[in-house]
């Protein structure tokens, strides 16, 4: 239903997206994460038909993204999308409403971003949370198949921000498809199907969050020993990365933590209160980004 | 789209300073320049009293400070606030928030000039035919198109802080040199020629015609449609640059 086909945008010199191919699927909730400066802004204005590729194609379901727009099957939410100010909060509802082809009752969008109680207060008057509320507002006002969620959370705080997603899944739930940039990797661990991780204006990885973490590929392995450590036997333990080793506790990451901890064993050593965990998200991305960035330079 | 238009205009009607200076302004402004005036006094060449003529002249300032204002700045900021951005995610055609600005500018052009014409009659005693009243309302309001195109290419072309003094400056000059003020037979001999070859002073010249009972003189029509021509192809060109820039 979304479908980039090495799709490439550049400004000068600066190939902002570089090649990308990716599709999404109806249903999915998707994470685009990267760091500045990844492409993400761009991805989404492609497509959404803000700017137009240099060169590959975009397709949303199936027609150009403009014939998508005007058939109201994406809703979406930029952070760079102002708003209409002199105007109230419900009437910008009203008029986003009376544009959509399939709109939802006034009321109902307005009860559902929360903005009931501030429905008559003038747009130029919200404060950073509320006015990214209204913008969810306008991008959820309809009976849209894909909703597109530049930052969805910035300004919010964390109650807003639950909120905000309990919403997003109520969404989701329907068999839509939502698609969002974010910088707050645990809102990707917690709230996506699938994340994409862009990087310099490339795909670097696409999966659950489980399987980025398990692309980063390393596991950390805690535990504490009964006697003196054998140093040298830890740190010639098979696949580390690292080695941490403080008095009887040692802390290990591993790149196969299966291989390294059957190795454990058979060093004759008996580890109590073993832990093995994966990376979290954050800790995985830094992993992917600075391997890539290795890798590139 | 209609519900942009309602919008917009009541966006507008809530936006008190634009609607003192588009409404109330220019029937303040005639006053004082009509006001001193005697009804008996003719403008050179033309055979209108002074308040007949600068009627024409305050209606089309009045309607022009509607359009030009009402779509340059607003344009420029919805712009830069990314507004612009947000609607175009709507399945509102690109071209229909243009419309719609230039829409709601004209409907709060038309009062501006029906109060410039009440007051002329009422205070001044200015009397003109049935038919005169209502040409010179179509006219004037229709020849508004002129600036509105103007004020939409002002918003694409200028950004941020240099839209006012760029509106200000078109505004001022047009009006000025255009002889909406004051009638350009004051003028010296050499602004006269130049003030000759504006769209002001053929839009007002449209309305003095009709006053006259005369037939409009081609020469005046012709600016006015190659500057509409200009004006709109400019706008048309700006808009589709800042759409593929944005």
């Amino acid at each position: 239903m979304v479908a980039f086909d090495q799709v490439s945008k550049g400004y000068g010199s600066v190939r902002a997206v570089d090649g990308l191919s990716l599709a999404l699927h109806p249903g999915e909730t998707v994470a685009l994460l990267g760091p500045n400066g990844a492409g993400k802004s761009t991805t989404l204005d492609l497509l959404l038909g803000l700017k137009n590729a240099d060169s590959g194609t975009v397709r949303l379901f199936g027609a150009a993204p403009r014939e998508a727009l005007v058939a109201g099957r994406v809703g979406a939410m930029l952070q760079s999308g102002g708003l209409m100010d002199g105007v109230t909060v419900a009437e910008l509802v009203r008029l986003a409403h009376d544009l959509h082809p399939r709109p939802y009752p006034v009321a109902d969008v307005l009860a559902r971003a929360g903005l009931t109680g501030i429905a008559g207060r003038k747009v130029d008057k919200l404060s950073g949370g509320q006015a990214q509320r209204v913008r969810f507002a306008l991008a959820t006002v309809g009976d849209s198949d894909l909703i597109v969620l530049d930052e969805p959370t910035t300004g919010m705080d964390v109650t807003a921000r639950q909120a905000f997603w309990a919403t997003m899944r109520e969404q989701a739930g329907q068999g839509r498809t939502v698609l969002f940039a974010t910088h707050y990797l645990e809102e990707a661990d917690a709230a996506a199907d699938r994340v994409l991780v862009l990087h310099r204006g490339r795909l670097l990885a696409d999966g659950t969050a489980a399987e980025i973490k398990a692309r980063a590929g390393v596991r950390r392995i805690s535990f504490d020993l009964d006697g003196p450590a054998d140093e040298d036997a830890l740190r010639s333990l098979p696949c580390l990365t690292s080695a941490d080793i403080s008095g009887r506790t040692v802390r290990l990451q591993s790149a196969d933590a299966d291989a390294t901890v059957h190795a454990l064993y058979g060093l004759g050593l008996c580890p109590r209160n073993l832990e093995v965990a994966g990376l979290g998200l954050e800790q995985a991305f830094v992993a992917l980004t600075a391997a890539e960035e290795a890798r590139t330079s | 789209m209609r519900s942009l238009i309602t919008l917009e205009l009541l966006r507008a009607l809530r936006n008190r300073k634009f609607l003192f200076f588009s409404v109330i302004y220019p029937s303040l402004l005639f006053l004082i320049i009509a006001g001193s005036a005697d009804g008996a006094v003719v403008v050179d060449g033309s055979g209108l009293s002074v308040p007949t003529y600068m009627m024409v002249s305050m209606a089309s300032f009045g309607a022009l400070t509607a359009v030009l204002m009402g779509n340059s700045e607003r344009i420029a900021k919805e712009r830069e606030s990314g507004w612009v951005r947000q609607l175009r995610l709507t399945p509102l055609p690109g071209r229909g928030y243009v419309l719609a600005k230039t829409a709601s500018a004209a409907v709060v052009g038309l009062p501006s000039i029906v109060i410039v014409f009440v007051v002329a009659a009422a205070v001044k005693g200015v009397r003109l035919e049935a038919w005169q009243w209502l040409a010179l309302t179509g006219a004037i309001w229709a020849g508004s198109l002129v600036f509105a195109a103007l004020g939409v290419a002002i918003g694409y072309l200028a950004a941020g802080d240099a839209v006012r003094p760029v509106t200000m400056i078109v505004y001022f000059g047009l009006s000025l040199l255009g002889g909406l003020w004051m009638p350009t037979t004051t003028f010296p001999e050499w602004l006269r020629r130049i003030a000759a070859w504006l769209p002001t002073h053929a839009y007002a010249a449209l309305g003095q015609a009709i006053e006259q009972s005369h037939a409009p003189h081609m020469k005046d029509l012709a600016i006015l449609a190659v500057s509409f021509a200009l004006f709109a192809g400019g706008a048309a060109w700006l808009y589709r640059k800042d759409t593929l820039k944005a």
